[in-house]
């Protein structure tokens, strides 16, 4: 990047606006494929829930990791992006088998 | 809800939670701490028991977000339920709403002498009983349903409501003749058959508080009638037993504020039973409105030192007229008004 120190306040924060943009696009693109997934457990009969495959990607994610962020960060991060990629694979299975057996 | 994990609970036990959240229907949002982990699981169901998660391994601690009591909640109805009498009073609105008149109706003179005198002072409600719960069974239980139309008479007379206890879900039927409220008593607030029963009955319902009874399983006792429909239900602080025995309950006006911010129902306050000296009543009547009570309760006898039950914590007409000019002028400092 040629943008430096000469950067002030607003100039970060349009790099952020761009990453945040980038972000969503890549968070969608992770999204679609726990649906995907979802869909294969609810044909295939597998529990939602399965908690060697969520520390599999925790870890990769800290493997991959090379800061400034810390590990327990990157942690964190991905339990929410984990928790959201669950509740999206549980709609996709309810609305691929058509019940609604847990309404809220 | 939220379930917070106890320090160095494995990640076995963690996972068992998870498991069980998500096959209760729950999301669950996942945040590793330092030391703790906390579990989020988002989408209760109403009938869902969150004691079954206390009990699993590792688990420390579970709190629920939301309230078990739904209709009877705040949000339910945020700006409050007004329990509209007729004729202009209502309750749960500006107006402070006094209900008096004796611990029991005893006789046609007394009744009608005692609502003559409430009613100039400036009570809505004649309040008396008919059938009386005593400790003993050999202390006066009551007139009975001669009773109830001594005061039916007496309150049509004065241009007053009447309310009076309801002891058995037999009574209701021969009850509506006579009273405008039914009073459900401490000693039943978790006599469900009764309040289911009540539910049915399309008249207001004034609930008291048990003598041991949390707010919150006076607002699941609440839950019971309003789940049958009747949405007239009113609220009572009468006072709870502590270790104190000076005073024969302990008058817990925190109640008033905490039940009003919880629910939306009308909170009235019952400071005779509360406090149980009749010298004791004034005082604890005047915290009562300030802390914002909707209303009261109070015993009011001609002849309190020859009343049949609670003569103790009845006040004679003289002192109840004087209490109401007291209460005219505390009214106002809080926005609310009394007749």
């Amino acid at each position: 990047m040629a943008r430096n120190s000469a950067m002030n306040l607003s100039d970060w924060r349009r790099r952020i606006d761009e990453i945040d943009k980038k972000l969503v696009e890549l968070l969608n693109a992770r999204s679609q494929c726990a649906l995907e997934i979802g869909k294969l457990k609810q044909a295939a009969k597998i529990p939602l829930y399965q908690p060697d495959r969520e520390n599999e990607v925790l870890a990769n994610a800290e493997t991959n990791n090379s800061g400034p962020l810390t590990d327990a960060a990157i942690r964190r991060l991905f339990e929410r992006i984990i928790d959201e990629a669950r509740a999206a694979e549980r709609d996709a299975m309810h609305s691929s088998s058509g019940t609604e057996k847990n309404e809220k | 809800m939220v379930i917070v994990m106890q320090e160095g609970a494995t990640d076995a036990q963690i996972q068992h939670v998870i498991d069980r959240l998500v096959a209760s229907g729950f999301n669950v949002h996942r945040s590793t701490g330092e030391s703790h982990t906390v579990l989020g699981a988002v989408g209760v169901h109403r009938d869902f028991d969150h004691r079954d998660f206390e009990l699993l391994e590792g688990v420390r601690e579970v709190m629920r977000i939301t309230q078990p009591f739904k209709l009877a909640s705040r949000q339910f109805k945020p700006e409050g339920t007004i329990v509209d009498l007729g004729r202009g009073v209502k309750m749960g609105g500006p107006e402070v709403v006094v209900a008096a008149g004796p611990c029991s109706v005893e006789s046609r003179e007394q009744i009608f002498s005692i609502a003559e005198s409430v009613a100039k002072a400036g009570a809505k409600i004649l309040r008396g009983g008919a059938f009386k719960p005593r400790t003993s069974p050999y202390a006066f239980q009551g007139m009975g349903e001669p009773g109830l139309k001594l005061m039916r008479e007496a309150a049509d007379k004065f241009g007053l409501f009447t309310i009076s206890e309801v002891m058995d879900a037999s009574q209701i039927q021969m009850m509506l003749g006579y009273v405008d409220i039914f009073q459900v008593g401490a000693r039943n607030m978790q006599n469900y058959f009764l309040l289911r029963a009540l539910g049915e009955v399309r008249k207001p319902i004034l609930l008291k508080r048990g003598m041991s009874a949390t707010m919150e399983e006076l607002l699941m006792s609440a839950e019971y009638i309003l789940a049958g429909g009747n949405f007239n239900v009113i609220l009572c602080e009468r006072g709870i037993r502590t270790f104190e025995t000076y005073t024969r309950n302990t008058f817990d006006i925190a109640a008033i504020p905490v039940i009003k911010k919880l629910s939306h129902l009308p909170m009235l306050a019952d400071p005779s039973h509360g406090t149980g000296r009749r010298d004791k009543v004034p005082p604890m009547a005047r915290a009562a409105v300030a802390a914002g009570a909707d209303g009261l309760l109070i015993e009011v006898h001609n002849d309190p030192d020859h009343a049949l039950s609670d003569g103790a914590q009845s006040l004679e007409p003289n002192s109840f007229t004087q209490l109401m000019a007291e209460l005219r002028i505390i009214a106002p400092a809080i926005g609310r008004r009394i007749a």
